[in-house]
């Protein structure tokens, strides 16, 4: 009974060490999660989000962009806030929804043109499998981007079971 | 000899449009093949080995897509278990309620949803539309193009269609250089006639994703998927792919739904001698999988391929269902033109209109249909008195209200004014008065001047450039004294922030409230139950422009 208890703390202890490599996913765990209703959380719990340069909802004002002191990154959505919404789609029932919307949350600090690169090498026809797998890795390893790196690497790999790799 | 009757009825607009026998074999058929699958499926350490009669080492990419993301798993032996049949009298029972029934729905393969609404005939399926919907109400959204990419008169006709109700408003291109204006165009004229209309333009995949980054687009929708491998690459994607630029969009706050449809395989001659609605239940098989809140289906661009063949209308309202079933949020097509006949354009609408769906053209015209960019729409804004009289006649709300001369006029004027003052600022071609004058009471291009083309895609192209962003269209209309537009594009920049809005079968009011599924979902369990027009809208309903109060005739 007590080695039982004693594991599972052990087994926990490194579950959240493991989680440490992602202080915003961490945050979230930590606190209450918010359902649907929460929702709009805009409206209900406007204080839980923060644009991608730390500006709180009313600090992003029309008046503020008038005057020049906000800019466009003042208007980013944050892989917190994308958490917030999976949560909210989860309590919907809509689980499916949920893990894209934290697959896009890892995206985030892809940079704009390297998006859209990263999508086009996902075309049938334009990639060897070596250059899906390096985007894979980028992926990870430069943006933490876990669950999008692996899908890049399990397209490469289907692409070459049905021959849609660069010939 | 020929008989007089034949002779006339050879001449009738019906006879013009064209029809064909169903082909199984090659996939000619609307639904119901002899050659479509038998569902199963075979569940292994929580991992699909077989799916609708292939096995694991035989599947394309659609069907491992769809096996590893798109079937609840959890459920799935139990729900494939159930027989079809019941499963299709629970989508028309009001006894039982739209979460009961995605529970089995949600957790099949394509050939069991295909045969489950095989059972149903077409008012059945209406029945299952109005119950499985996923937003409480109903909307609307339009086309607002022209030949020539006219900025004005697409800003125009945004204000415009905004006054007549529509809740989602979509343009596109005939030149391809012309998209950053025609998508400043929409956003802002839309906006003049309504706060909160949410905007897109449809363009090449990359190039609409980077104007969503750039803040001239509120949504997307051009995301097509496909039913058959060989026409997935054809249109240059894969499902992992379209996945990864799904997730792309919701990383910078923008909403986005796929599109697919039936006979967009066969029309290519790549249907692998399926159905129709069988290659199109796998398209949202690999949209749910990708995690897309919702789709634009019901055969779409494709309509004349399910139309010409017995049934056809019915799989198409049978496609609309089953977007329902898998819970995406459905903007219904009822676009592109098919028909010569008015009452064939009419009867295709019905499964929509009647029932309801979240959107329920994708999109009606608001322009007159040769101005239409998407090969023209079975509804344009020559029916627009033709729409809300029918909404009036069966007590109906599909998306659109009465609007007078004067209102009209007015939200026309303004937009263009709009328009001439945000060039103006941002130091873009002039548009003179004379423009927004004609712009102001055009019915088409036709009442438009020409410009100079060549000018405007110079600096089209020069203002993508420069990094001219979504925040500049507000400090420039602000600028120019349009402060309660410069509001309106403000918020809906601040919406992608939040990220409300990113949810299935969002809406904005007009002070910019989100109106979801989640906050506002479907709760239809018979009569007197779900949506209900209320008094005021009744009123607004009835209250069509040529209607006598019999009380004031002497």
């Amino acid at each position: 009974m007590v080695d039982q208890e004693l594991l599972v703390r052990q087994i926990m202890q490194e579950v959240l060490k493991n989680m440490q490599g992602s202080a915003a996913q961490e945050a979230c765990e930590c606190e209450e999660k918010v359902t649907v209703a929460d929702y709009p959380i805009g409206e209900k719990k406007p204080e839980l989000i923060k644009s991608a340069s730390g500006k709180s909802l009313d600090e992003l004002t029309l008046e503020g962009v008038i005057d020049g002191s906000l800019t466009a990154k003042d208007f980013r959505i944050t892989k917190e806030t994308l958490e917030l919404q999976a949560q909210v789609a989860e309590s919907a029932g809509r689980g499916f929804f949920a893990v894209n919307l934290r697959r896009a949350g890892e995206l985030i600090p892809v940079p704009d043109e390297r998006l859209l690169e990263i999508y086009n090498a996902l075309r049938p026809y334009r990639s060897t499998k070596a250059e899906l797998y390096a985007i894979g890795d980028e992926l990870i390893n430069e943006y933490g981007a876990t669950v999008s790196g692996n899908f890049v690497k399990e397209a490469a790999d289907i692409y070459e079971k049905r021959g849609r790799l660069k010939k | 000899m020929r008989s007089k009757r034949f002779e006339y009825l050879d001449q009738r607009p019906v006879n013009q449009d064209g029809y064909a026998l169903d082909w199984p074999e090659v996939g000619f058929i609307a639904m119901n093949s002899p050659f479509d699958p038998t569902p199963s499926i075979k569940i292994v350490d929580g991992e699909v080995v077989e799916m609708d009669g292939k096995c694991k080492e035989d599947f394309d990419m659609l069907d491992a897509f769809i096996a590893k993301y798109a079937i609840n798993l959890d459920f799935a032996e139990e729900a494939m278990a159930k027989d079809s049949l019941e499963i299709a009298r629970m989508l028309v029972d009001i006894n039982v309620n739209r979460s009961e029934c995605l529970k089995y729905t949600t957790a099949v393969t394509p050939a069991k949803l295909v045969e489950i609404v095989g059972n149903l005939n077409v008012l059945e399926c209406m029945m299952g539309i109005t119950k499985m919907r996923c937003r409480l109400k109903p909307a609307n959204q339009c086309h607002v193009t022209n030949v020539k990419d006219n900025m004005i008169q697409i800003a125009a006709d945004a204000a415009e269609a905004a006054v007549r109700g529509f809740a989602e408003m979509e343009t596109t291109v005939g030149i391809v250089r012309y998209a950053p204006f025609n998508a400043l165009a929409i956003m802002l004229g839309a906006n003049v006639g309504r706060p909160g209309i949410l905007t897109q333009c449809a363009v090449e995949e990359a190039t609409e994703l980077d104007l969503g980054m750039r803040g001239y687009t509120a949504y997307a929708e051009t995301v097509s998927v496909y039913g058959t491998e060989d026409v997935f690459m054809d249109g240059d994607d894969t499902p992992w792919s379209k996945a990864f630029l799904a997730s792309c969009y919701a990383s910078r706050g923008v909403k986005m739904r796929f599109t697919s449809g039936t006979g967009s395989e066969v029309q290519m001659g790549m249907a692998e001698g399926k159905s129709m609605l069988y290659l199109e239940a796998r398209c949202l098989g690999v949209t749910r999988g990708a995690g897309v809140q919702g789709t634009q289906n019901g055969s779409v661009s494709c309509i004349g391929v399910p139309a010409a063949v017995p049934g056809g209308i019915r799989a198409v309202a049978c496609e609309n269902l089953i977007a329902g079933m898998l819970d995406l949020e459905n903007a219904s097509s009822n676009d592109q033109t098919f028909t010569h006949s008015d009452l064939r354009r009419v009867a295709r609408s019905i499964p929509q209109f009647i029932p309801g769906t979240d959107y329920i053209c994708s999109g009606y015209s608001a322009t007159p249909n040769y101005d239409n960019m998407f090969a023209g729409s079975n509804w344009d804004a020559d029916d627009y008195d033709d729409w809300v009289i029918i909404q009036r006649d069966l007590k109906v709300d599909a998306g659109l209200v009465p609007a007078t001369e004067d209102e009209v006029v007015a939200a026309r004027n303004k937009a263009a004014r709009a328009i001439q003052a945000i060039f103006r600022e941002l130091g873009l071609p002039e548009i003179t008065d004379e423009e927004v004058e004609a712009g102001t009471y055009a019915r088409g291009s036709q009442d438009m001047p020409d410009r100079d083309v060549v000018a405007d895609l110079k600096a089209a192209t020069e203002m993508l450039e420069r990094g001219v962003t979504g925040l500049d269209f507000v400090k420039a209309l602000y600028k120019a004294g349009f402060e309660d537009v410069a509001e309106s594009v403000f918020n809906i920049q601040k919406a992608k922030v939040v990220g409300d809005y990113l949810h299935t079968a969002s809406m904005l009011d007009d002070k910019f409230h989100v109106i979801s599924a989640v906050n506002s979902p479907n709760c239809y369990e018979g009569p007197m139950t779900g949506y209900q027009i209320s008094p005021e809208l009744w009123d607004k309903l009835s209250r069509i422009r040529t209607a006598v109060d019999p009380s004031k005739i002497n």
